[in-house]
């Protein structure tokens, strides 16, 4: 009976994307070069959680390096400085993630548009330039954080970080729980609520929501994530790069999520595996690769309006419901200006 | 009183939108507010519903002082608009624009349980849909119905978060005169079945004079006039200002 009320689209088939996907990584360190499948998974994290806030709230942070950077330092200073193990090091990162997004939203969630994205970016700025010079003494400035002892995890039981297969997995199984567990928040009434914001804000406010406690909400998960990313990014490396709270970054996670299709759950991860494989092949023959990756990036665009998940799963939509609908997915407007 | 505006004042900048107005609506009643264009009835339909703080005046709702209440709030007292340009969600199925707005009145900071598994929500919202003859397209996107589909769709959504008010900016603007006569009937039909108390903005004046028990004229945000259709429709004053020149009656 509950089943039959639940419209049809809705039923299964994200769930079994999200399994798929999950089954694909488990393969993917076979395939491609395991450094590369490993950053695909972090960055692929990291694109699920600025995607939480871009794709289903309807919200455009152009900072989010910091809460990744953060997340990469803290991880990386609490190991170097305070000897911690790599699981109290994560949940540092966790912590200062979620708090610096915490004070973000309470400064600038209420603002809209083009303005939080204006806020976010010179707060991720601000932790760019702290690093890169007044804390240097603790950040090592322009060189990233640096010297941090060979890693290895010992509870449950004993891994040697330092080897990729172990690192591989390490990070696969944390990227694939954080996976689940974003699903599942966006399944859940909150999510729906989330999206709901991201269709018609002054709707959802009519029908009695607190939309700026839940963009807040949101804007903090987004954080957390980020910032587990970001530590495993540290762990990864083995030193914490400066580049991780560059602008840049946050400009670069906008193109892969936007690339691979804001408004699927999956699409911003194929994304982030498209740009840096692309990346990581043109990079080997050409000096100047940027130049072709970019002009590669305007095309993927033009071909795919609605990232490359997004028009696959329209298509097949289109496909599916040919015979009665007059007409199926409205224009959603992916367009974006893209530069290698 | 159920609702009731004392002295209710909004001005942007030099224009008085909405001017000292004192306004009442009885349980169960079904008012109409008519007046030209920039008479104000949006903005005064916009106080009410908490989008726009007054700049004085008080407005109550069952006995409770809600002059100050954002509009969030003022939906969970019980009073829900509808938009005259129609608010829906248009990449959401119409079965989830009506679902997620009946979810506004349970907690909806629940951030593991499943959204589809809450039945009695699900029930609702099947109930709404019923309500407003969309059942048979739940499953479509809000985007691709008719416009005249959207209108009943806003009014589902406005429905699934039990009001005590239902406020209608304009529920047949741009419909065809046939679905005009049926969105009429429907909104009849839901005051008498759900006993619900309507407050409805509307230029049609065949529907203001078939459907409402008392009509109010707004003119440059003042009360010209209130009583029943067939007083309002023989109203000198009206007639000229609104109505387009004076009458038999």
């Amino acid at each position: 009976m509950k089943n039959d009320l639940r419209p049809k689209v809705q039923r299964g088939a994200g769930n079994r994307t999200v399994w798929l996907a999950l089954l694909v990584c488990i393969v993917l360190p076979f395939v491609i070069s395991i450094p590369l499948a490993t950053e695909i998974m972090i960055f692929g994290l990291f694109a699920l959680a600025f995607n939480l806030l871009l794709g289903y709230t309807g919200v455009l942070s152009f900072g989010h390096a910091a809460y990744f950077g953060v997340g990469s330092y803290a991880c990386g200073m609490a190991i170097r400085y305070a000897g911690a193990s790599i699981w109290t090091s994560l949940l540092i990162s966790i912590a200062l993630g979620s708090l610096l997004a915490a004070i973000v939203g309470a400064l600038a969630i209420k603002k809209r548009g083009v303005y939080f994205a204006m806020i976010s970016m010179a707060v991720g700025q601000m932790f760019y330039f702290l690093a890169l010079s007044p804390l240097k003494r603790w950040t090592g400035g322009e060189d990233g954080l640096k010297f941090i002892p060979r890693l290895k995890l010992e509870f449950p039981f004993f891994v040697d970080l330092g080897s990729p297969y172990p690192l591989y997995f390490f990070v696969y199984i944390i990227v694939g729980i954080s996976i689940l567990v974003i699903w599942r928040i966006l399944n859940s009434p909150f999510g729906r609520l989330l999206q709901a914001i991201r269709e018609n804000e002054e709707r959802t406010i009519a029908s009695g929501y607190n939309v700026t406690m839940a963009k807040f909400v949101s804007l903090v998960f987004s954080g957390f994530f980020s910032a587990l990313a970001g530590g495993l990014f540290t762990i990864y490396l083995g030193y914490g790069p400066l580049h991780s709270l560059y602008w840049l970054t946050s400009g670069t996670i906008l193109l892969m999520t936007i690339l691979g299709g804001m408004h699927t759950f999956i699409g911003p991860v194929v994304g982030v595996a498209v740009f840096l494989y692309v990346q990581n092949q043109f990079s080997r023959y050409i000096e100047r690769w940027e130049l072709l990756v970019g002009i590669l990036f305007i095309s993927l665009v033009l071909i795919f309006p609605d990232g490359i998940v997004g028009t696959i799963k329209n298509k097949y939509l289109e496909r599916k419901a040919d015979d009665t609908s007059p007409e199926t997915e409205p224009e959603l407007n992916a367009k974006t200006e893209t530069e290698g | 009183m159920y609702l009731e505006t004392k002295n209710l004042c909004k001005y942007f900048g030099g224009l008085k939108a909405v001017d000292r107005v004192d306004f009442q609506v009885r349980e169960g009643q079904l008012k109409s507010i008519i007046g030209p264009n920039g008479a104000g009835k949006t903005t005064f339909f916009n106080l009410l519903c908490g989008l726009y703080p007054p700049t004085s005046g008080k407005i109550h709702f069952l006995g409770n002082d809600i002059t100050d209440k954002k509009m969030n709030q003022i939906s969970q007292v019980g009073i829900t608009k509808t938009f005259q340009i129609t608010h829906v969600f248009p990449r959401l199925s119409v079965f989830e624009n009506v679902r997620i707005s009946a979810q506004s009145r349970k907690s909806s900071f629940n951030f593991w349980k499943k959204a589809d598994d809450f039945s009695e929500i699900n029930e609702r919202t099947v109930e709404i849909l019923e309500q407003v003859k969309l059942s048979d397209r739940k499953d479509r996107l809000a985007s691709t119905l008719s416009h005249g589909d959207r209108k009943y769709l806003e009014i589902g959504i406005a429905l699934s978060t039990n009001p005590k008010l239902l406020l209608l900016d304009e529920p047949t603007a741009g419909m065809s005169p046939a679905e005009t006569v049926l969105a009429m009937k429907l909104i009849r039909d839901l005051r008498d079945r759900l006993n619900l108390t309507i407050l409805l903005v509307e230029h049609d004046m065949n529907v203001v004079m078939n459907i409402s028990d008392e009509v109010v004229c707004l003119n440059e945000g003042q009360v010209l006039a209130c009583g029943s259709p067939q007083e309002i429709s023989c109203n000198e004053v009206v007639q000229r200002v609104y109505l387009g020149g004076p009458k038999e009656c």
